[in-house]
């Protein structure tokens, strides 16, 4: 057992994968030497040599097509994007490419990419601060990892890398310090199915929630607690394919439902979750679901981005106040 | 490099056959047996046996090729993976290569060297690099990546990274361009603002040259050459400069932004007319011999399609199968 950060953990995760099989790859800007843009491939390419750490030309497109080529060779790329933002200069390969390669093969050609994505808020601006899950979600044949803790960021890591499908995982700057104990053996999932959990019980209010948004949930519920407000707070860690069956299980316990994330609400995923849930438990909702998402603007720079750009505590708690009245 | 006899006879029955794949597809379009926009491969023929000589010529010598031929390369494609999967994917039957559903732009049969064909041509060079890449890191130094563009997608950003990366990394892989002076509706002039697209392989410090790709024992001979030169450790780029004598697919009207006078002088320009002459001088076949290659091809061509659909299309299940989209637990 031991506290490690979220850095840390996708870090360790690389390490456990790469020694347990040798055609893990990594493919990206300045992985080798460097360990990549953020550092969590430090010390890769000193165990495991320079042909597994590919240090790429600024050259997203290629190297993403490159990463598929590598898969038909039976290999397991792991494709860093310095930004989360950036994903659209690859988006060709990855829409186009990956995800079709086992159906325009008949079910044949398996495509095990894993796509790291460092997403959202971080003082950085409209280029480099954006939060893309629901960019990726609308194409079958691509699953979505959104971890938010260093436990579940290691083993959904290594449970990615070993799925046989293209799988985007995306994590948040603004948590890559965010540290918890992990013991040592943490066991991997099987598969990226039934991931999500309960974070914190309650009666009154559901809340799902990921990344920093979950952060910020977890401190309004917590803060709430002493105004008599029990919140129950569901993480789905996997957004495609999606457990459904927890958030149905508390939605229908509470009677009702916030949903939070740092992208904006028009196209965000919270629809898609919003929907389902509408679906599903109507009958049992109290009052009408409410989703909190980022400003409908580009992300403004600096600590302004932080301040007013995102679902901060307060308004969470606004929210769920208002929810309970 | 001088053929022998046996070896030009073979490409005069490969050009044939070129000619009869266009000729049947066209047949078959127009007659509602084969659906899509599909693109013909006339006034390509010589390339294409050129490029299917090269292949036959390797496997022979234990050499393996892997590369993704589309829309005009239907002669290669077949020979890549058989006439009858091939025509069967044509014709959307289970018994395609793929089972019947990626139809002409999206085959593939990786164990039979046909790595997945694009229908976005752009990206195709940089997936196959990492082809190439994984060969090479795997000690398979018996192997060759071809990578076959049109002149329009080498005007494509991804053109450039790919022929970068695969320098950077000495893949074994050939860049084939295949100049027919059009990208759809635009000819070639307004392009590139060069006159051999070969040059652009100078940018990633490569070999490029440029080939008469009417002429079938050039390809053969060039081919060979690049191939030996990238499995080397020097990835290199091949421009073979053709005419097409089409509109860019099966109904598309040229007319209205080509001038189609060359159309009235096809025989000065014929691959295939070309090539029986050349061996009609060398002693090596007889006028009648045009016809008689020509007509057995187009047999067999036929034969197989006609086979092909009288066998079962997928059923909705073989369309919509989770597993095919899939590959884990979902």
């Amino acid at each position: 057992m031991a506290k490690i950060s979220n850095m840390k953990a996708i870090n360790l995760a690389c390490f456990d994968e790469f020694a347990r099989d040798d055609k893990v790859i990594v493919i990206g800007e300045a992985v080798g030497q460097k360990g990549g843009a953020w550092g969590y491939f430090t010390g890769l390419m000193a165990k495991f040599g320079a042909n597994r750490m590919l240090d790429m030309p600024i050259a997203e497109p290629a190297f993403c097509a490159f990463a598929c080529g590598t898969t038909l060779a039976g290999y397991r790329p792991i494709v860093e994007f310095m930004f989360a933002d950036f994903v659209t200069i690859g988006l060709e390969n990855i829409m186009n490419m990956a995800a079709k390669q086992r159906y325009n093969s008949g079910g044949v050609n398996s495509c095990p990419i894993v796509y790291l994505l460092p997403q959202g808020g971080g003082a950085s601006g409209s280029q480099h601060s954006q939060s893309v899950e629901a960019w990726m979600s609308n194409m079958p044949g691509i699953k979505i990892v959104a971890p938010t803790f260093p436990g579940d960021m290691k083993k959904y890591l290594q449970a990615s890398i070993r799925d046989d499908d293209p799988v985007v995982f995306i994590f948040q700057r603004a948590i890559f310090g965010l540290q918890e104990e992990v013991p040592d053996n943490l066991p991997v999932p099987g598969s990226l199915l039934n991931a999500s959990r309960v974070v914190k019980e309650g009666t009154d209010v559901t809340i799902v929630a990921y990344q920093r948004a979950l952060i910020n949930s977890i401190q309004a519920a917590k803060e709430l607690e002493e105004e008599g407000i029990s919140v129950e707070i569901i993480d789905p860690i996997v957004l495609r394919p999606l457990d459904t069956a927890k958030m149905f299980a508390s939605v229908k316990k509470t009677g009702r439902c916030l949903i939070v994330h740092e992208a904006p609400k028009i196209g965000g995923f919270g629809m898609q979750i919003s929907a389902l849930i509408a679906e599903n438990c109507l009958g049992d909702l109290a009052k009408p679901i409410v989703r909190l998402g980022g400003k409908e603007q580009p992300i403004a720079f600096g600590k302004a981005c932080d301040l007013y750009m995102f679902p901060k505590v307060e308004e969470i708690k606004a929210e769920i106040r208002a929810l309970v009245r | 490099m001088n053929l022998s006899n046996e070896q030009l006879l073979e490409i005069y029955e490969y050009i044939n056959y070129a000619r009869c794949m266009g000729e049947r597809l066209e047949y078959f379009i127009k007659t509602g047996k084969i659906l899509g926009a599909i693109h013909l491969p006339k006034g390509q023929e010589g390339l294409q046996a050129g490029l299917i000589m090269t292949l036959m010529d390797a496997r022979k010598n234990g050499i393996k090729i892997y590369t993704n031929p589309h829309t005009r390369d239907q002669a290669l494609m077949s020979k890549l993976i058989g006439l009858q999967p091939y025509a069967d994917e044509m014709l959307c039957k289970t018994s395609g290569i793929n089972g019947g559903t990626s139809g002409e732009y999206h085959m593939t049969c990786v164990e039979k060297g046909f790595l997945p064909a694009q229908g976005v041509l752009g990206p195709v060079w940089g997936q196959n690099a990492g082809f190439a890449w994984a060969l090479k890191d795997q000690g398979k130094t018996d192997s060759v990546v071809w990578g076959i563009y049109g002149d329009g997608a080498s005007s494509r950003g991804d053109a450039w990274e790919a022929m970068n990366i695969a320098a950077l990394f000495k893949v074994p892989m050939v860049f084939v361009v295949v100049n027919n002076g059009w990208a759809m509706a635009n000819p070639v002039e307004k392009e590139a603002p060069v006159q051999d697209l070969s040059l652009r392989a100078q940018g990633s410090g490569m070999r490029g040259i440029t080939v008469d790709g009417n002429d079938p024992i050039a390809v053969f001979e060039a081919m060979v050459e690049a191939n030996k030169l990238a499995m080397s450790g020097e990835p290199n780029l091949v421009e073979f400069k053709v005419t097409r004598w089409g509109g860019h697919f099966l109904g598309d009207n040229q007319e209205v932004y080509r001038d189609t006078s060359f159309l009235k002088h096809l025989d000065d320009i014929d691959p295939v007319l070309n090539y029986h002459k050349k061996l009609l001088a060398m002693g090596l076949v007889k006028e009648e011999d045009l016809k008689r290659v020509h007509d057995e091809q187009d047999a067999i061509i036929l034969k197989v399609y006609e086979e092909g659909m009288n066998k079962p299309a997928p059923t909705v299940d073989e369309i919509c199968d989770p597993n095919k989209v899939y590959g884990g637990a979902y």
